[in-house]
């Protein structure tokens, strides 16, 4: 037997589950594992589907899609619309704004969550216990229940049009700060105190020895604010308010809100530009997915 | 090492030890402190004083005690929006719930094409919400030229106005966060159900349990921890959406038939310049939340008083 070669797995291995090779010796049970296979197949395809429907109406002329015979492919594939619409809606600065808040976000919610995990994991000082009962506590409660309060306190502060909100609200995030926390129990005490004993101070721990060992938890932080930063919509809404800050979220929403209102935008755009924004999200998705799949559990349980 | 010699020396030494110890333990938690009461503690505490007080603009005037209560109450389009939430409750259980169950029992009783299927999948998952929202808007098209409408007639029905019919546009919005959020629950599932062991399977396969026995039997019941959670996260998140019905149906549609509690909330904030009905909105949108949440933690609470494993 050649040692890479594949296997099609075969039921009558099947050690574990609820039905195993015991049942699979029977005919009746082989079926019911086809009827299985199907509804996956189909559970596959209404996952797929839309995703495949978009890509096909993205490249259709605004004829085609508001022609009365509907036609499911389009008349030509022309690969050059995806530049004109790149160049028409100056997709080019959206997504820049969106990389600039993403950067700001990872980073905000690794340091500013991470250090104050840090304090409450291993410095411990008098009070940090009412601290993390208090992030608990605020925990179970959305913050979007806050969001005016907080809109009026960023428009106070002048801060309106700035990224500078959008980075740090990253950084007060009960779900990151209680994994932190989790991941910084588990750290070995004396090898802080090793560091102490060497006249490190708190910071420099931090950042010398925790950041260092701490890479799995810190990936899975990144690769959670990533999507969120992406796909974040009420807050950037509320404090961009120039177009030429806008995230790709806000101005994907402001095509969307102004379609057939305000002349230069036709339904194929908005799917094109749709199209454009959802591919970097598959592609972070396909690289990670063995890290986002597998981190579903916790990353879950804040949806 | 060396024992000092003095012992008031050595508590004394300690003591200064432990008070820079705090300071410096402070020093460093305080940039993270100062952001969640900038973006958490403070707007909460505002939003909870808000909702009692008279606004202008998004300054508050002086307490006005229930007013903003009675008013909303008395307002048609906050009872629409209440009344909404438990529609959308309602739905999101119904579809929502028992489909990632299901796909996740399917993953994890099948051994081909894992990587695929898995994958597949938990795509939609990977992918935002509001972008979703838009792409869906398009496939729910009421037009004659819609592709679902055109589904329909090759099927032989009769064309449907989607999103625009008062009694579908909750279902279809429902659908909508079902289709993005099932593969990452599923999957969520799909690990509760590898945890549990095979001989339990094995003894009930000895004791003649048919598969549905097995099922209900061992397989939910093992699953109960995982599935109460993610009960109450699915409540709590249906209940807060909005961003949903403000893409799909312009705003909650015209005759407010798809209107959420917390895009009434934006409504009064940002359209009708009264963030204090927006606070009193979202207040009572919490109190709903916290109220189920009570309920929830309290049945977790009688349940395992009887020995069961939530």
């Amino acid at each position: 037997m050649k040692k890479h070669s594949f296997t099609f797995p075969r039921l009558k291995y099947k050690q574990d589950g609820i039905i195993n090779f015991v049942e699979y010796k029977h005919k009746r049970f082989k079926l019911v594992y086809v009827v299985m296979i199907i509804l996956l197949l189909i559970a596959l395809f209404i996952a797929i589907f839309p995703l495949f429907f978009l890509l096909i109406q993205a490249f259709k002329t605004p004829e085609e899609i508001n022609s009365n015979i509907f036609k499911f492919w389009p008349e030509v594939l022309d690969l050059g619309k995806i530049i004109d619409v790149w160049q028409v809606s100056g997709l080019g600065v959206y997504f820049t704004n969106t990389i600039i808040v993403l950067i700001g976000a990872i980073i905000s919610s690794i340091i500013f969550n991470g250090l104050l995990a840090y304090g409450v994991s291993i410095v411990k000082p008098i009070g940090s216990k009412f601290v993390y009962g208090l992030i608990l506590g605020s925990y179970m409660i959305p913050t979007v229940l806050s969001i005016i309060p907080l809109y009026a306190m960023i428009v106070n502060l002048k801060l309106i049009n700035s990224f500078i909100p959008l980075w740090f609200a990253f950084g007060a995030n009960a779900f990151y700060f209680i994994n932190f926390k989790n991941y910084f129990d588990k750290i070995p005490k004396e090898l802080v105190e090793s560091m102490r004993v060497d006249g490190c101070g708190d910071f420099q721990i931090f950042f010398k020895l925790i950041l260092p060992i701490s890479k799995p938890i810190i990936g899975t932080i990144a690769i959670l604010a990533t999507s969120a930063a992406w796909g974040d919509f009420l807050l950037p809404k509320l404090v961009l308010m120039e177009d030429s800050n806008f995230t790709l979220m806000v101005k994907l929403f402001s095509i969307n809100a102004t379609m057939g209102t305000v002349a230069g935008y036709t339904p194929d755009m908005l799917l094109m530009a749709l199209l454009l924004s959802i591919i970097p999200q598959i592609f972070i998705f396909l690289i990670f997915q063995k890290q986002i799949t597998g981190g579903s559990l916790e990353g879950g349980i804040k949806e | 090492m060396q024992k000092p010699i003095v012992k008031t020396h050595d508590y004394l030494q300690k003591r200064r030890g432990l008070i820079r110890r705090n300071i410096s333990g402070w020093s460093v938690m305080l940039p993270g402190i100062i952001l969640f009461a900038f973006f958490v503690w403070i707007p909460l505490l505002s939003a909870l004083v808000m909702s009692f007080t008279e606004t202008i603009g998004f300054e508050i005037q002086g307490f006005v005690w229930f007013d903003n209560f009675v008013e909303i109450f008395n307002d048609v389009d906050f009872r629409k929006a209440f009344q909404n939430t438990f529609v959308y409750l309602g739905w999101s259980l119904l579809i929502g719930f028992i489909i990632p169950i299901i796909l996740g029992l399917l993953l994890s009783e099948t051994i081909h094409f894992k990587g695929l299927f898995r994958i597949g999948i938990y795509m939609p998952s990977a992918i935002a919400g509001l972008t979703i929202a838009i792409l869906f808007s398009f496939l729910f098209d009421p037009s004659s030229t819609g592709f679902l409408n055109n589904v329909l007639k090759w099927l032989g029905f009769a064309p449907l106005s989607w999103l625009e019919d008062p009694d579908l546009v909750i279902p279809l919005i429902v659908v909508t966060m079902t289709w993005r959020g099932a593969g990452a629950t599923a999957l969520i599932y799909l690990s509760a159900f590898q945890q549990i062991k095979t001989n339990y399977y094995e003894a009930a396969r000895i004791d003649g349990a048919n598969t549905w026995q097995r099922i209900f039997n061992i397989t939910l019941p093992s699953i109960l921890p995982s599935l109460s959670v993610l009960f109450v996260l699915q409540v709590i998140s249906v209940m807060q959406v909005f961003f949903e019905p403000l893409v799909m149906t312009n705003g909650g549609g015209a005759d407010r038939s798809s209107l959420s509690m917390l895009l009434l909330a934006y409504q009064y904030a940002f359209q009708d310049g009264r963030a204090d009905l927006s606070s009193a909105t979202t207040f009572v949108l919490f109190l709903i939340i916290l109220g189920l949440s009570l309920v929830y933690f309290a049945l977790v609470a009688a349940l395992k008083k009887r020995g069961y494993k939530v």
